[in-house]
């Protein structure tokens, strides 16, 4: 067998051998080569598998929708009544806002509107309208605050909005970053877009678990 | 949102989840997404090399598992029945955009795309282990009939038969593209390492 016939019979052989291609191997060391640097590649394939972990977005686009489809429910459905402290209905208010301006620019959006416009408005409100954003980020300094709520009614799953927390906020930053720097670009505006409605779906689920 | 193994102070199981998600239970969806969505995503990711189209297909998967978790029997595993949803979704999704799936002819591929098929004279060898980061760029890199196949049979480990039943292709063509695509992966690793060497 020449080095072409085994290079031929070669795809067939997955997994096997047969007895010509076996004698070859054995006198060839450029095919016999070529053979264990396949094996090697196909090894390290399985090493792949399950490396990569997705945003916390995912998971929180498909508890909403499973929420709006009625496909899930929380446990216990006895509650104790609670009054509002003062310090929720105030901090309620910026984070409702911030919720009502990331819906906006995604409206805006999906109704079609020139992008330059869209870009200019996410820069014009960050630079012009402090106060909506700033009320946002007095929101986000509340995360203690959501985080002890959602701790008040469902201890095991402080840690995991903490963290969700964390990684968001990584996210806004590294957006905003890429916005500063790229003014113009509609992708890094979209993607500051993103990271704050990412922001508003973790303060809604978390606030959804919070309410009686 | 969650650790999926500490939930209210407890172990959660799979079996456990799998029945409170029937009946509803937000937690036990989420230990359910938990435990399996980095193989989901990990596969959507390779399949098209693209984050949010990962993302929005890893969500559809879910989503249509979650839609129908009242009809698992348990016959299989779950994760094999998860699995198997969202490689159909991926693959769905390919044709609905038109896509390479895998082609069935093996001659569809241009020059640039083809590997060297025989084992030349100045065949240079990959010397050292395939490292894992590298080996991922060059799949991102390979062409998609190629790429669908590896990543079912060498990372995924589907056979043959069911990944010629999956994309709908003969079983001898897909070992074909699987060798093709091995082939591909081991010039560009090479490619790779020699622009390596060659940088100060």
């Amino acid at each position: 067998m020449t080095c072409q016939e085994f290079a031929r019979v070669l795809p067939e052989l997955e997994g096997g051998r047969n007895f010509e291609a076996d004698e070859h191997l054995r006198m060839c060391s450029r095919c016999w080569d070529l053979v264990a640097e396949l094996d090697a590649i196909s090894q390290q394939a399985r090493t792949l598998q399950a490396s990569e972990e997705p945003s916390p977005r995912v998971w929180n686009a498909i508890e909403i929708t499973l929420r709006n489809e009625g496909l899930i429910h929380q446990p216990g459905s006895e509650r104790p009544a609670r009054r509002w402290a003062s310090w929720e209905l105030r901090w309620l208010a910026p984070v409702a806002a911030m919720l009502l301006l990331v819906s906006g620019f995604v409206l805006r959006q999906h109704r079609g509107g020139p992008p330059q416009l869209v870009a200019r408005s996410v820069q014009s409100i960050a630079q012009s309208q402090p106060l909506v954003l700033s009320a946002a980020f007095q929101a986000g300094q509340d995360d203690d605050q959501l985080l002890s709520m959602v701790a008040e009614r469902a201890p095991g799953l402080r840690a995991g909005y903490a963290n969700d927390l964390r990684a968001v906020d990584a996210y806004i930053h590294d957006a905003e970053l890429t916005a500063r720097q790229n003014p113009n670009d509609e992708t890094a505006q979209q993607y500051l877009t993103n990271a704050y409605e990412q922001r508003a779906m973790v303060y809604e689920l978390g606030m959804a678990r919070s309410l009686p | 949102m969650t650790d999926a193994k500490k939930l209210q102070g407890g172990k959660l199981s799979e079996a456990a989840a799998i029945e409170r998600a029937k009946q509803g239970d937000a937690e036990a969806f989420e230990t359910l997404y938990h435990l399996h969505k980095r193989r989901v995503y990990s596969l959507c990711l390779r399949m098209t090399a693209n984050v949010a189209a990962a993302e929005d297909l890893t969500q559809e998967a879910f989503l249509q598992l979650f839609r129908k978790i009242g009809t698992f029997r348990g016959e299989s595993a779950f994760s094999t029945w998860l699995h198997r949803m969202a490689v159909n979704v991926v693959l769905m999704q390919l044709r609905k955009k038109g896509l390479a799936v895998v082609p069935l002819e093996d001659t569809l591929e241009t020059d640039e795309e083809s590997p060297r098929k025989e084992p030349g004279a100045d065949d240079v060898r990959l010397s050292g282990a395939v490292d894992r980061m590298e080996l991922q760029r060059a799949v991102a890199e390979l062409p998609p009939g190629y790429r669908q196949v590896f990543i079912l049979h060498d990372v995924e480990g589907y056979e043959h038969n069911e990944i010629a039943g999956l994309v709908g292709c003969s079983i001898g063509n897909s070992k074909s593209q699987l060798h093709k695509a091995r082939m591909k992966l081991r010039d560009l690793l090479k490619t790779s390492r020699a622009e390596k060497a060659t940088k100060p």
